[in-house]
């Protein structure tokens, strides 16, 4: 599980030439590296982490391995793996995953590679860039029922701009809302607005990190901004990259308020026959539209399991990688 | 100047604890008076009334205060969280016809009851039977207090019927449509017409066939013991036949009620008809605005009467002051309260005394072109039996109206039915 | 807020003479000047990005008959303030966002601070198990939470907290994603050489943290507090069970808005507008952090 970023080229970035002397530096690593400092320092974020996150985590846990109704917790009944082998055959998870893997690649994809393009437009000398900067998180500072509201107007059938647009360029209506690919691509338009300019300011802080020296390096060397975007940002930004594209995968695996926010009415089906639900909107359902705590709990925890394979992948992919480049 | 760092670091700490206890101070004078904690959902009104300070100025030692959650889905998520942790109740909690089941069934000992009280017989004598049945315990315990009712109507476009040729006096079109069978003929003269305007349906979406109509059965979605029956239950099985020929016949603009589209269709003129409770009344006149005034009108449901909505009001048992609480729930909920809150507003009664006071019984509305509609959704009110109720009748419902969707959308309705089946069984949990 | 904001330079300053000489920070943004394109694209994504705001406020000033109309309206009226004053009458609004100030400076002056602290010991420190720990902040991320919610109402019960706005801020405080930020940005951002430096120089450890940590986490704290701060303001699901209309945050006075069985849209925009107001402020003054950040690394350097 490491996400540890054991890069030559990021270490490249952190020290470049002139190199250090040989022979202190290594000695004084290890005096420093090895530090029972280390304990105090995670210690203010543990204490509060295992009162209220690890201890409800645990509860969960517990709850997946009964048949527990939410008005009547005390009655739970043990069903060991039941919950889980259940899940495994039920149409409506395969179908919430199915929907979470489209889409989640629909909307994180184009979203990390153009909030990396923003962040880079946004690193350039601007005037008024408090003003962009702000801008680019409003989406993410709008409220829910704001939001609602728009995207719902939108992408409505009879009234939406969207229609009323493609109608004026000859196209048809399209009723965005019932079909399988056009609400999960709606979805995804959602999400990626509301996710685009939080990431891009992620990479902002990353990339105001990066050593102006080796931009200078690579001028010299004739590099255009092109080449320098490429061999020298992208580079130093690797661990920033991958904590982004973990988050997101996170994210895309748990989504949950667009989807809900999509149908405008509230409700948790994703849909009438459920073509845009996802797995956080399916525990959701089960959880707190249906009562069903043992089920919902069994499904976060298959959530929970999805992550850490594919993060393990990335993790592993990595590494591989790192080592092949050594 | 350099603080040192772990000053700082305590300087930080302080900082934070002093802004919590700056945030969780005022909890509340001691000056003899007794403050009762409402807690409730949207639909209420008691305090847009003038309930509220009506009682104070009756009894100067009450303070009430209402906390409100606008949509009921939240406020349930929040009440079942407390209800579970057996703690956070409010002295007196509202309770909607979605959930009273669960609660009747669930959480009864949670709640005072009303009938075991001394004067049950005055408190409860003066509803409909059927309110007073909805929030009672298979052992017979009464979990809260009734307030508004949703009696049923059925809810027309003048304007658009005359331009299809169709008849507009609300007496006809009551004969014309007594039976869904007789509506839905009605529906195909509607989609027929050549002059009636462009784009528009006959009605809102299948769901207002089926929600009015499933409640005319027998049974709805439950037996006697609230346990869900959707595949036998008479009321399905006809609701279901009527609003799968609306869906498939494409006489319906098929909008998600409560969606957004639902809501800007009222201004445009989308449909022409929409099965409509009390309540449903103050919504239009809400989504059509001043241009919808004397353009729309009300005649009965075809097929019998029907209920949809409606509220109770709890004590909790926890409540430290549960006499004053109770004295005040019975007071809100007493016929001359509920007339005025019929009046003022248009919260249709679930007390039978108040459904008949003239005031009610006589009201008509300007709005919708001058109908009767006190006498109107009285009459629907006074003819309803009780329909077994069951903790996942919200659900259920979703469940047969999404599949409707459906079939407007093309699927055959067996299908449909079927995928509806397939949901409720992961409604209920096997 | 402004103890943690302004400490970071006076400690600077009073480090000068102990830290390695320095390389320049902060990038080419001073170098290379935005061309016209820049320009376009940036102020299309702010469009885009501020439009639901701006319908905010037409929709908070109009019925919603009007809202339907075709074509739809697009400017604002004088309803809008008419509209705003029936929110604050609907809804403890003016202690809300007391309330919503104190819970979201809390939740962001906390999570930063603990934040930074450990994501600087799992980048730079080695002590035994940091690997398992890191794992299980990073494991924690991928347990979805809403149905923490419900022991976690327990616990807060029995601690009579319910009501309180502690039991928002304590539990919301916990921030893996937080941890996990400041590790990958110090990971690469804090070259070790500093680090040894200070330790030449005879720097305590918490020393070190605060005079060479802190000034190179800077624009990375900012970000943190300012996606924190945002956060905490939006949250709803957690707050409207821990708390209720008695001592709201913004969300749960909004959430009991416009009610009646109409909901009365204008009111409930007009609220939401108020609600977000707050929000600016906030921005405004981090976004010129942010900015401070890159221009003391260049002046220095």
């Amino acid at each position: 599980m490491t996400i540890a970023s054991d890069d030559p080229r990021v270490a490249a970035a952190a020290a470049p030439p002139p190199a250090p002397p040989p022979g202190p530096p290594v000695r004084r690593r290890r005096r420093l590296t090895r530090n029972r400092w280390g304990y105090a320092y995670v210690a203010p974020f543990f204490v509060l982490f295992a009162c209220f996150s690890l201890y409800p985590f645990l509860y969960t846990a517990w709850i997946s391995l009964h048949e527990v109704r939410l008005s009547d917790i005390d009655g739970a009944e043990f069903v060991g793996l039941g919950n889980y082998s259940a899940l495994l055959q039920n149409e409506f998870f395969w179908n919430a995953a199915r929907n979470t893997l489209t889409i989640g690649v629909l909307s994180t994809v184009p979203q990390l590679a153009m909030a990396l393009g923003l962040a880079h437009l946004l690193n350039y000398k601007l005037r008024g860039r408090t003003f962009y900067r702000v801008a680019m998180l409003m989406p993410y500072a709008t409220s829910i029922a704001a939001a609602t509201l728009v995207f719902a107007q939108l992408f409505g059938h009879d009234y939406g701009l969207i229609n009323t647009l493609l109608e004026a360029v000859g196209f048809d209506r399209v009723d965005w809302e019932s079909g399988t690919w056009t609400s999960q691509f709606a979805i995804s338009v959602i999400v990626i607005w509301r996710w685009t300019g939080y990431n891009a300011l992620i990479y902002l802080a990353a990339m105001q990190a990066i050593p102006g020296d080796l931009y200078e390096a690579a001028t010299l060397d004739g590099a255009s901004r092109w080449q320098q975007f490429l061999h020298v940002t992208i580079p130093a930004l690797k661990p920033t990259i991958l904590f982004t594209i973990v988050v997101s995968t996170i994210g895309a695996v748990q989504l949950f308020g667009e989807p809900l926010l999509f149908s405008g009415n509230g409700m948790t089906s994703g849909g009438v026959s459920n073509q845009y639900q996802t797995l956080g909107l399916l525990m959701y359902d089960q959880g707190w539209t249906n009562f069903h705590l043992g089920q919902a709990a069994a499904t976060a925890w298959a959530m929970f399991l999805i992550i850490l394979v594919v993060v393990g992948g990335y993790a592993l992919l990595a590494r591989r990688r790192a080592r092949a480049e050594r | 100047m350099t603080v040192p760092p772990r000053r700082r670091v305590a300087l930080g700490a302080a900082l934070v604890a002093t802004l919590m206890a700056a945030g969780c101070g005022g909890s509340g004078s001691d000056d003899g008076t007794i403050t009762l904690d409402l807690g409730l959902f949207g639909t209420f009104g008691f305090e847009e009334a003038g309930l509220y300070d009506e009682y104070m100025e009756l009894h100067p030692e009450i303070r009430i205060e209402e906390e409100s959650v606008e949509r009921s889905a939240d406020y349930y998520r929040a009440l079942q969280t407390r209800l579970a942790a057996g703690s956070g109740l409010a002295d007196i909690q509202g309770i909607e016809i979605g959930f009273v089941a669960d609660v009747a069934a669930n959480h009864a000992d949670a709640f005072v009851d009303f009938a075991a009280r001394d004067n049950a017989d005055e408190v409860l004598g003066h509803y409909y039977d059927w309110k007073v049945e909805g929030a009672t315990t298979s052992d017979g315990r009464v979990v809260g207090l009734g307030t508004d009712a949703g009696p049923e109507a059925m809810c027309f476009r003048r304007d658009l019927f005359e331009q299809a040729g169709l008849p507009t006096d609300r007496e006809q079109l009551a004969q014309l449509w007594s039976t869904w069978d007789g509506y839905l003929e009605l529906g195909r003269q509607y989609d027929a017409s050549p002059t009636k305007p462009e784009g528009s349906a006959f009605l809102d979406s299948p769901a207002s066939v089926f929600s009015a109509a499933v409640y005319q059965g027998q049974t709805a979605y439950d037996d006697e013991d609230g346990n869900p029956i959707p595949e036998s239950s008479d009321g399905v099985a006809t609701a279901w036949q009527h609003a799968s020929a609306a869906a498939g016949e494409g006489m319906t603009a098929n909008l998600i009620q409560f969606g957004d589209e639902w809501n800007s269709a009222f201004a445009n003129g989308a449909f022409a008809t929409i099965s409509c409770p009390a309540w449903m009344l103050g919504y239009i006149t809400g989504q059509a605005g001043d241009e919808g005034e004397g353009v729309w009108d009300v005649a009965p449901l075809p097929g019998g009467a029907g209920n949809w909505g409606g509220s109770w009001l709890g004590v909790t048992e926890s409540s430290e002051h549960q006499e004053e609480a109770i004295a005040l729930v019975e007071w809100l909920t007493a016929p001359e309260q509920q007339v005025r809150m019929f009046t003022e507003e248009a919260h249709f009664p679930s007390s039978q005394q108040a459904a008949e006071d003239p005031a009610v019984a006589t009201a008509t509305s300007d709005y919708f072109s001058g109908a009767p509609v006190g006498q109107i959704f009285g009459e629907s009110a006074a003819a309803l039996r009780f329909t077994p109720i069951g903790p996942y009748d919200t659900q259920i419902q979703e469940a047969f109206t999404n599949a409707l969707s459906t079939v407007a959308e093309g699927t055959s309705p067996d299908d449909a039915f079927q995928a509806a089946l397939d949901e409720i069984d992961q409604v209920v949990g096997g | 807020m402004t103890t943690l904001a302004s400490a970071p330079e006076e400690t600077v300053s009073a480090a000068a003479p102990v830290a390695p000489p320095r390389r320049r920070r902060g990038r080419g943004g001073k170098v290379t000047a935005a061309g016209p394109l820049t320009y376009v694209l940036l102020g299309l994504t702010a469009l885009v990005s501020v439009f639901p705001l701006y319908w905010t406020a037409v929709a908070a000033s109009k019925t919603n008959a009007e809202l339907a109309g075709t074509p739809p309206p697009f400017l604002p009226d004088a309803d809008l303030f008419t509209n705003i004053g029936r929110a604050m009458e609907e809804a403890p609004i003016g202690l809300a966002i007391v309330n919503s100030v104190v819970v979201a400076s809390c939740i962001t002056v906390g999570t930063v601070l603990c934040s930074t602290l450990a994501g600087f010991a799992f980048a730079k420190l080695r002590f035994r198990g940091n690997g398992a720990l890191l794992a299980l902040v990073i494991g924690t991320m991928m347990v979805p939470t809403q149905l923490a919610i419900i022991p976690l109402f327990i616990l807060i019960a029995e601690l009579q907290w319910v009501d309180h706005l502690q039991a928002v801020v304590l539990p919301t405080l916990v921030s893996a994603f937080g941890v996990f930020f400041m590790r990958q940005f110090l990971s690469q951002a804090l070259p070790d050489e500093l680090l040894e430096a200070a330790r030449v120089d005879g720097a305590s450890t918490l020393r070190t943290f605060w005079s060479v940590v802190v000034p190179v986490a800077r624009p990375a704290m900012a970000v943190l507090a300012m996606l924190t701060f945002l956060t905490a303001w939006n949250d709803f699901f957690w707050p409207i069970i821990a708390l209720t209309t008695d001592n709201p945050t913004v969300q749960v006075a909004l959430a009991g808005l416009g009610g009646g069985y109409v909901p009365d849209t204008a009111v409930i925009m007009a609220g939401t507008l108020i609600g977000t107001l707050p929000v600016l402020v906030v921005f405004v003054v981090l976004g010129k952090q942010i900015v401070g950040g890159i221009m003391q690394g260049a002046v220095k350097g």
